[in-house]
């Protein structure tokens, strides 16, 4: 009796168990295939531009200037140096900028207060505008306008413009970061700290940033990746492409997202050739960018 | 567990009439024998209400908190006893919508007048709270954060140990100073969050439930160091256990807490403020009876 | 369920207050067949008490023992903690009280199978285990009602068998010079001690009473003081 019930049993759970795990490999099978046409083309965008760009890339590519005559003696140098200067200016301006504002969104501000509410939202916005937009704004009011940061008058697409157009490009981006990171220090190591005799600004400046610095670091860097890879502004803000001097702050500025897109406007062949190089310059740079955020991330990430 | 203190005795309470059946709920008043000496009492509250957005979260609280002892306060969920406890070094000041009323006297002083500094006050009333919350370094920097925000003076070593002592807890991590707080077990984590408390030299601790969250044996060693610090230190204590407020309290207090008349709101009160062991022995309210006996809450 | 264990608490102890005053009842059975065969001489109810008292101090282990497992288990306070305290001690004066009933039934066979021969002195010891026996039951009416004025009356009730148990004393002392008689006399003696013992048990549960209600404990006489005048 108790053999047949087994029996019985077995067949059931065979059955009930062979039709679901069919509808489990094809579930599988798809979001596989998911992945791999995702993958594909970034794979090919990738290879493609490896096999024609990792050639170039050799010690006089990476320090000449760029010329118009020799494709041969072409370089980068300009856009590479212009964009190092972006990225460490721009974030000289978003850190203390975007780690002020979410330390003041999520510990002083009354979230009751309708002009805070209305900053909340608008921040979420702030970072969905497209970027060609920040291009005119800086165009109008950093590079012209009120804020002619040189008084010059016609303007000055200064590498500092781009920089502080760039920054308020991804400032959103940060605040945002910032006020995760600062939220997820739990409310009782606060309490602590003020219970033991801390004013506010100690228990912030002492226990709540230096527990959610890898949270702020991750986002800072995830920010200056966006940033070095826009064109958009960099354009309106009036980079130009040939520089023969290298970059200053008050001077006009190259960037390696203007390089690859005059590159690749080139009718000669053997000029637009150059863009795959700069490509595999920026790829190189941003690779190297996530893989700090991602250690940073991992060392020092505090667990709760 | 012997008490040292020289008790008052079965104090005669004349005119308790056994037939006369007691009214529900009498004010609460002091109970102890007036002709024992009068010790020294360390707070001194008068009429206190606290109340979040104008809601009274507890009211109408007067008794004197005295020195050097270890006073529990009792009472189901909602009646006000964390709410009160935080009166006492204005933690509840860090709640925008709280506010309280009445007088609080902390060493004869005023503890919510215009020019005291809370800095101050949180500095000389320390805090221990019911989830261990040591911060994310070293157990060093733990103990040494308190010291350090108010400006101590001294050798930081020194204080140091000695707040580590006081805990009970140094010749656990004396050898492991500079480690994370993080890998000590919950019944250390919260002996250090006493120790980083007492760093600071206060006289009085609060402590909100700081044994709800811990196993029987750390709660026995907790209670063991409370019993230790009170020759130094007045303690204040939230408990939910009431055996554990009859093991190692002198004095309780016991809340109760009230809907109101449009059944939205509950309100906290005191009920009965008086010798642990008249308490738990022979209550003189109803209410404090019904409570303590499980019948109620 | 949380509840259900409170409830069960509350059960528990109301059942043990009942077992308890239930051998209140045991020993008012045991006085009875003990006043009746003193009476009537009758050595066989004698031995049936004497018999009979394992009851009664089977009840006290059991009460005894439960007291202990509610203590550890329970941790009661208050109230409850006083009525602990209160059974523990009246339990107690219940198995004293059965044997000072096992006492009287010993003694019986010693007076002999003659018919008494002072009908006074037996009708004053008589009365006196009738006494004994109506204060026992106001004393568990006291405890099972929580009535002080009750409890307190008891020692109203006792002076009249420490009046009788004088009386007997002295009687005893003039009975004569007739040597079996004045052997006769002296177990009468010591029965009426007995009863009087009885007497005061029932007293001290009436104590207990007041113990329970005020949280007080105080002895209503005190033995060291003289005896008040009779009202």
């Amino acid at each position: 009796m108790a053999v047949a019930e087994t029996e019985i049993t077995r067949k059931v759970v065979e059955r009930a168990s062979s039709g679901a795990r069919t509808k489990d490999l094809l579930f599988r099978a798809s979001l596989l295939l998911c992945l791999f046409v995702a993958v594909l083309f970034l794979g090919v965008l990738i290879v493609d531009v490896a096999i024609d760009g990792v050639p170039l890339i050799t010690p006089d590519f990476l320090t000449n200037f760029p010329s118009r005559l020799f494709p041969e003696d072409s370089g980068i140098r300009p856009a590479l140096i212009g964009t190092l200067y972006l990225m460490l200016l721009c974030a000289a301006f978003i850190v203390p900028i975007g780690v002020a504002a979410a330390v003041y969104l999520e510990e002083y501000a009354d979230p009751n207060r309708w002009y805070n509410r209305l900053i909340e939202v608008n921040i979420q916005n702030l970072a969905s505008v497209p970027s060609v937009v920040y291009g005119i704004l800086g165009l109008a009011f950093i590079v012209r306008g009120p804020i002619d940061i040189w008084g010059l008058g016609e303007g000055s697409p200064t590498l500092l413009a781009g920089a502080l157009t760039l920054g308020l490009l991804v400032l959103p981006v940060v605040i945002i970061v910032s006020r995760e990171a600062i939220r997820a220090v739990p409310p009782s190591i606060r309490e602590g700290s003020l219970a033991l005799g801390a004013t506010k600004w100690q228990t912030i400046w002492k226990m709540v940033l230096p527990g959610s610095v890898a949270g702020i670091a991750t986002g800072v860097i995830l920010a200056l990746s966006r940033a070095i890879g826009e064109t958009a502004p960099l354009i309106l803000v009036g980079a130009i492409a040939f520089r023969l001097t290298d970059p200053t702050i008050d001077g006009q500025f190259s960037a390696l997202p203007i390089a690859i897109f005059q590159a690749a406007g080139e009718p000669r062949p053997e000029f637009q050739i150059l863009a795959a190089g700069a490509i595999v310059v920026l790829l190189a740079v941003l690779l190297l960018m996530n893989s700090v955020a991602i250690f940073l991330r991992n060392r020092y990430e505090q667990k709760w | 567990m012997e008490s040292t203190r020289a008790e008052t005795g079965a104090s005669e309470r004349p005119g308790v009439s056994a037939s006369a059946g007691l009214p529900k709920a009498l004010p609460a008043v002091d109970k102890r024998d007036p002709s024992a000496t009068k010790q020294e009492a360390i707070f001194s509250l008068t009429g206190v209400q606290v109340a979040y957005g104008g809601i009274p979260a507890v009211e109408d609280v007067t008794f004197d908190l005295v020195k050097n002892e270890i006073t529990a306060f009792i009472g189901p969920s909602g009646c006000g006893k964390s709410t009160l406890l935080r009166c006492l070094n204005r933690m509840n000041d860090l709640i925008p919508s709280a506010s309280v009323s009445g007088k609080v006297l902390y060493h004869d002083q005023d503890l919510y007048a215009p020019d005291i500094d809370p800095v101050q006050v949180r500095k000389r009333i320390g805090m221990v709270f019911q989830k261990p919350n040591p911060f994310p370094k070293s157990i060093y920097e733990n103990i040494a954060f308190g010291p350090r925000v108010l400006g101590m003076k001294g050798d930081m070593d020194e204080i140091v140990e000695t707040a580590l002592r006081k805990g009970a807890l140094w010749d656990e991590v004396k050898d492991r100073l500079k480690t994370n707080a993080f890998g000590m077990s919950g019944g250390q984590q919260q002996r250090l969050c006493i120790a980083r408390a007492l760093a600071t030299d206060p006289d009085v601790l609060l402590m909100d439930e700081p044994c709800s969250a811990l196993d029987p044996i750390s709660t026995g060693r907790i209670e063991d160091l409370m019993l230790e610090l009170r020759e130094e230190v007045s303690i204040v204590i939230v408990t939910h256990n009431m055996q554990q407020a009859a093991r190692v309290s002198d004095m309780t207090a016991f809340f109760m807490v009230e809907l109101d008349e449009g059944e939205k709101h509950r309100t906290g009160r005191m009920v009965e403020y008086d010798q642990t062991e008249q308490i738990f022995t022979n209550p003189s309210n109803s209410q404090t009876e019904e409570y303590v006996t499980g019948k109620v809450g | 369920m949380p509840d259900s264990v409170r409830v069960q608490y509350q059960e528990t102890l109301r059942e043990l207050e009942e077992r308890t005053l239930g051998g209140l009842d045991l020993v008012v059975t045991q006085l009875d067949r003990t006043v009746e065969a003193v009476e009537q001489q009758d050595i066989e109810l004698a031995e049936w008490v004497l018999g009979d008292d394992d009851r009664i101090d089977g009840r006290y282990l059991e009460i005894h023992q439960s007291i202990l497992s509610l203590l550890a288990r329970q941790a009661p306070v208050a109230g409850d903690l006083r009525l602990i305290a209160a059974l523990l001690h009246t339990i107690k004066h219940i198995e004293r009280m059965g044997d000072q009933c096992v006492n009287v039934a010993k003694l019986l066979p010693l007076a002999g199978h003659e018919p008494p021969r002072h009908p006074e002195l037996l009708g004053k010891l008589v009365q006196m285990g009738r006494l004994a026996r109506a204060e026992v039951i106001q004393s568990k009416q006291a405890f099972a009602m929580r009535n002080v004025a009750l409890a307190e009356d008891l020692v109203k009730q006792d002076r009249e068998i420490n009046r009788l148990n004088r009386e007997i004393f002295r009687g005893a002392i003039d009975i004569g010079d007739d040597p079996d008689v004045r052997e006769w006399a002296m177990t009468v003696t010591m029965m009426a001690r007995a009863f009087e013992r009885i007497g005061d048990n029932a007293v001290d549960v009436g104590e207990q009473v007041a113990f329970v209600v005020s949280g007080l404990f105080r002895e209503f006489t005190d033995s060291s003081t003289p005896p008040e005048p009779p009202a």
